[in-house]
């Protein structure tokens, strides 16, 4: 009888065969973005550092903590606060769960960032991956528009303020900034509406617009041949500088579109290559399973050490001193606090289309890191640059937005 | 279908459905508009004129400064900063008003003297109400050199 109802759950062969290992990626609708076999390559540690895995299992964690403190949380100002309170001191696990929150929240834009700059300088966004990079890049605006809107939840100081100085910049775009404004907020103060409004933001509207693209953004690396790898170490030779689509073997079925169009629109594997991969289970599976493991433990053990902030209740007559925006908007503040149109517009603007262009203006075929050096110079020094801003703004900047110097007594301080 | 009928059609086709679209879009937009802003009045009495000492008087809640000058009389600066909405303090002995958000410092008039604001703070009508109380109107911008001169009890 539990053999029966076993078999009707899981419907292959047993995964002690071939087949059966086939038949579990291909008979399951979360594993089947999976394929069948991958290349030994795809399981090193080396190259793609399991990024993207982490930023992925991270919004998992997200949505789950994320949903838990539904439980308890009322978008209106008159009790925002107090359910804060309420999940920190009251609540069995509240406070803990929170905790998860706020640091799974940090260690994804840390991720989804490191994951852009791999992809960047591994060169992965090259043909065929062109438009992955453009999902990638909004993918990642959107976790950064998911934290904003979930800083304002908590309605404490901290909310309050870096809210009213982030959609006071959205005012300087030019023509329709302040109607941008006024819809964010559903009015002309933060208040109720706005709250509401980045409540339905948050924990609606952007979470499904961010699985909704991470779907289609796993969906194409699949169908890109799956993870990325370096072909220009593995293959040597001009040839594989770039990812290109292999002719398959005449022994081996056709795909549908194959057999259509007589071009394949994913790699095919040659033999030799075949040879060179594993079944997905168990070797792809428990590599996956242990950095899951990992990022799970990571962010609980971080929670468990280092509680969320929550500072006093917002008082929208009290400017804290010095005010600053969520640590990794302080590159930007530090340029807006010379000049709001530069810092708040034109040059995240030129940043984000910058970051669009790259695989279309980028027309050198070579993946091999000395053969880009003028853009991976380029790309390196901006790095460099928001993280210096962001340092600056964290550590240096006190009272009045003056330079202070860290060692030294200061009030304030960065969030 | 000839080929005069077919591009009429998908023509007409293409038309209805950017217009469809379009109207969809704009009422969507529309809709996010509140028929109904809940919001503090920005006319607001704020007592009388004999409630106010010489100098700056700081009314957190509505986010004004007050300034009571025996010669020239009552004037109302917004204590939002132009830059990106931090309240500002005034510094009596500086005569200044400095903002804790990005260093933005504007003198007595409101006139910025550094900092990232590039606008002056803007002062605002004061009126007398009926009832003798002061009125400040936060959407009527009035010069620097405005005030009310009252003859006040004390």
């Amino acid at each position: 009888m539990i053999k029966e109802i076993y078999r009707s759950v899981f419907r292959g062969d047993p995964v002690s065969t071939d087949k059966g290992k086939t038949e579990l990626v291909f008979y399951n609708l979360w594993l089947h973005i999976h394929p069948a076999k991958v290349r030994k390559e795809h399981l090193k540690l080396h190259h793609t550092w399991y990024l993207g895995f982490i930023a992925f299992y991270l919004l998992v964690i997200l949505c789950v903590t994320g949903v838990a403190l539904m439980f308890y949380y009322h978008p209106h100002t008159t009790v925002a606060y107090k359910d804060m309170k309420d999940l920190t001191y009251v609540v069995f696990l509240g406070q803990f769960l929170r905790n998860m929150h706020r640091w799974a929240a940090h260690g994804m834009i840390i991720v989804v960032f490191l994951h852009l700059c791999r992809v960047f300088f591994t060169a992965s966004y090259k043909t065929p991956r062109q438009f992955n990079w453009v999902i990638g890049v909004f993918l990642f605006l959107l976790t950064m528009g998911l934290s904003f809107t979930g800083y304002l939840l908590p309605w404490d100081q901290l909310a309050y303020w870096a809210i009213t100085v982030g959609t006071n910049i959205a005012s300087y775009v030019p023509i329709v900034g302040s109607e941008v404004r006024l819809l964010l907020l559903g009015g002309h103060i933060i208040g109720d509406q706005a709250l509401l409004r980045f409540y339905v933001l948050h924990v609606l509207l952007l979470p499904g617009l961010l699985i909704a693209l991470t779907m289609v953004h796993l969906w194409r690396v699949h169908k890109d041949g799956g993870l990325s790898r370096p072909l220009w170490k593995l293959d040597g030779g001009a040839d594989a500088t770039r990812e290109i689509a292999m002719p398959a073997g005449q022994e081996k079925t056709y795909g549908l579109m194959q057999i259509i169009t007589g071009k394949p629109i994913f790699e095919m594997l040659t033999p030799a290559e075949e040879a060179d991969t594993v079944f997905s289970y168990p070797y792809a599976f428990y590599r996956e399973g242990v950095a899951f493991l990992l990022t799970m433990a990571s962010v609980m053990a971080i929670s468990l050490f280092w509680n969320a902030p929550l500072e006093a209740l917002a008082n929208p007559a009290k400017t804290p001193n010095p005010a600053k925006a969520p640590w990794y908007f302080l590159g930007l503040q530090e340029v807006v606090s010379y000049s709001a149109i530069i810092g708040g517009v034109i040059v995240p603007a030129l940043l984000v289309m910058a970051l669009l262009a790259i695989p279309y203006i980028d027309r050198n075929p070579s993946r091999r890191l000395k053969d880009r050096r003028l853009i991976i110079t380029a790309f390196t020094l901006l790095v460099i640059a928001n993280i210096v801003l962001i340092i600056i703004g964290t550590y240096f900047r006190g009272e009045g937005w003056s330079w202070v110097w860290p060692w030294m007594d200061r009030a304030g301080g960065g969030h | 279908m000839d080929r005069r009928q077919f591009f009429t059609c998908s023509t007409s086709g293409m038309a209805l459905l950017f217009i469809t679209g379009a109207t969809a879009v704009g009422a969507l937009v529309r809709f996010l508009y509140p028929g109904v802003y809940d919001e503090p009045p920005q006319r607001l009495k704020i007592g009388y004129p004999g409630d106010f000492a010489f100098g700056p008087t700081f009314l957190a809640e509505e986010k004004i400064y007050v300034f009571r000058d025996d010669t020239k009389g009552f004037s109302a600066a917004s204590a939002v900063c132009p830059h990106l909405g931090c309240t500002v303090q005034y510094v009596g002995n500086d005569r200044q008003f400095s903002c804790p958000c990005h260093g933005s410092v504007f003198d007595a008039t409101g006139k910025a003297l550094y900092g990232p604001a590039s606008r002056p703070l803007e002062w605002l009508e004061v009126t007398l109400a009926k009832d003798g109380q002061l009125q400040v109107d936060g959407g009527r911008k009035v010069p620097d050199s405005y005030s009310l001169r009252v003859q006040a009890s004390s």
